[in-house]
């Protein structure tokens, strides 16, 4: 979800329209800003969500190998 | 680059795999996200994906279910618990309440909740009467509740704790052969928490392929094609195939609040026994449900702990059979009238195949 609003511990968050209250409680040595995406379970947030392009390891091992290639 | 579900098959699809590859999970909301995506008849026929220990509501004490139904009746207080616990029914003839929702029925305060401040809120309504709150869990949903308890509650809010750790057991298994598989998916949200180097155990002492991954088809096939290509190139290792939240070391907050309210100890897992250093103790015995009031789950009665006759939840969560080939499955079993805890919660093996049209041996 996305922070909407932040109140001390709380933050308003918001989700295809959604909105509910969480905690921060869990992630209060982060610095969490509006406009940050939090991973949310059972009204806490517990992660902050970063941005991410590679699923997997080998994604990376294999784009490393097509770039040393001759013929890539 | 980030690969669709589609492109992740076909290079599932195009890997040299070998005649009979077995996947373990353990998290239930990754059974779901396979069975309702249908992810088993998309991928090879050579690829078999067994649900293993997922769901805590599945593997919490009976015993334990039993001392808050009579918190609830005998002692009068309100009990707070996670929605899917209330319908699991426990040993008691059927003339008794077999269940909290059965309680609930004959007239207990008991209230479904779906996160912890919830029940803070309740307690702190409700003045100076008692309120109990029932937790079941894996580290998950525990971290939250030891945040609950590091912030502080109210004297009259007290913690009945059925919480569990998830790789306790999944080492168990592959210390004594209990379950057969050739790779791992470790659980996405417990690795966001507790960090996903807790799984490198399963690929250092065991040597077995291991990627944690998150809900999505893609994050879910990326990972079943870590284990595979880990597999076939004989290179094993620990994947994270959800970058996104889950990193090594995981939320250091959460595990500090862990480690300050409760302990690991040797814990009960339903039908399966006792698994070492898989339980959380509070560390306060003032908040300790057990502690300040009777304690119901030791008091002596027929058929204690057991599971009911015919039920192999234990089998199931185990991963030694599959939901459909329990004899009660989709019978007398359904989710309707469920008999055993795993056709009762959202992250049961046999709630999810059912809710997914398994409705057979198929």
């Amino acid at each position: 979800m996305q922070v909407v609003e932040i109140q001390g511990f709380n933050a308003r968050c918001e989700a295809k329209g959604v909105e509910r209250t969480v905690s921060l409680f869990m992630l209060q040595e982060e610095n969490i800003v509006v406009g940050d995406y939090v991973m949310i379970h059972v009204g806490y947030a517990i992660q902050k969500m970063t941005h991410q392009e590679a699923q997997s390891t080998w994604e990376l091992f294999d784009e490393v190998l097509a770039a040393e290639s001759p013929h890539a | 680059m980030s690969f669709s579900a589609k492109q992740w098959l076909t290079k599932i699809h195009d890997l040299p795999l070998p005649p009979k590859v077995r996947i373990m999970n353990v998290c239930g909301g990754h059974e779901r996200s396979i069975t309702m995506a249908g992810l088993r008849a998309a991928l090879p026929s050579n690829i078999e994906l067994i649900p293993g220990p997922g769901c805590p509501v599945c593997v919490c004490p009976e015993e334990d279910v039993y001392a808050a139904i009579q918190l609830a009746l005998e002692e009068k207080v309100t009990l707070v618990a996670f929605g899917d616990m209330l319908r699991v029914p426990v040993n008691v003839s059927k003339q008794a309440v077999r269940s909290l929702e059965q309680a609930k029925a004959v007239g207990a305060d008991i209230r479904p909740i779906a996160s912890p401040l919830e029940a803070l809120e309740i307690a702190q309504r409700a003045d100076k009467s008692q309120i109990v709150f029932f937790v079941t869990g894996f580290e998950t949903t525990t971290a939250p509740v030891a945040a609950l308890l590091a912030q502080g509650i109210p004297d009259n809010l007290l913690i009945l704790l059925s919480g569990r750790l998830t790789w306790p057991i999944v080492d168990q298994l592959l210390a004594t052969g209990q379950a057969q598989f050739d790779a791992l998916i470790a659980p996405g949200h417990v690795a966001t928490i507790m960090g996903s180097q807790e799984w490198a155990f399963v690929v250092e002492k065991y040597h077995m392929p291991t990627a944690v991954a998150g809900f999505t088809s893609e994050s879910l096939l990326a990972a079943m094609y870590s284990v595979l290509r880990q597999l076939i190139e004989k290179k094993c290792f620990l994947d994270n195939c959800y970058p996104q939240v889950v990193n090594e070391q995981g939320n250091l907050t959460a595990q500090r609040f862990l480690q300050q309210t409760m302990q690991t100890v040797d814990a009960n897992w339903r039908g399966i026994g006792i698994v070492k250093q898989s339980g959380f103790q509070l560390q306060n015995s003032q908040q300790d449900a057990k502690l300040q009031l009777t304690d119901y789950s030791k008091v002596a009665r027929q058929r204690m702990g057991t599971m009911p006759a015919g039920c192999d939840c234990a089998k199931v969560v185990l991963g030694n059979i599959y939901p459909n080939q329990c004899c009660l499955y989709g019978k007398s079993c359904t989710p309707r009238s469920p008999i055993g805890p795993c056709m009762v919660s959202d992250e049961g093996a046999c709630r999810i195949w059912w809710s997914g049209g398994v409705h057979n041996d198929e």
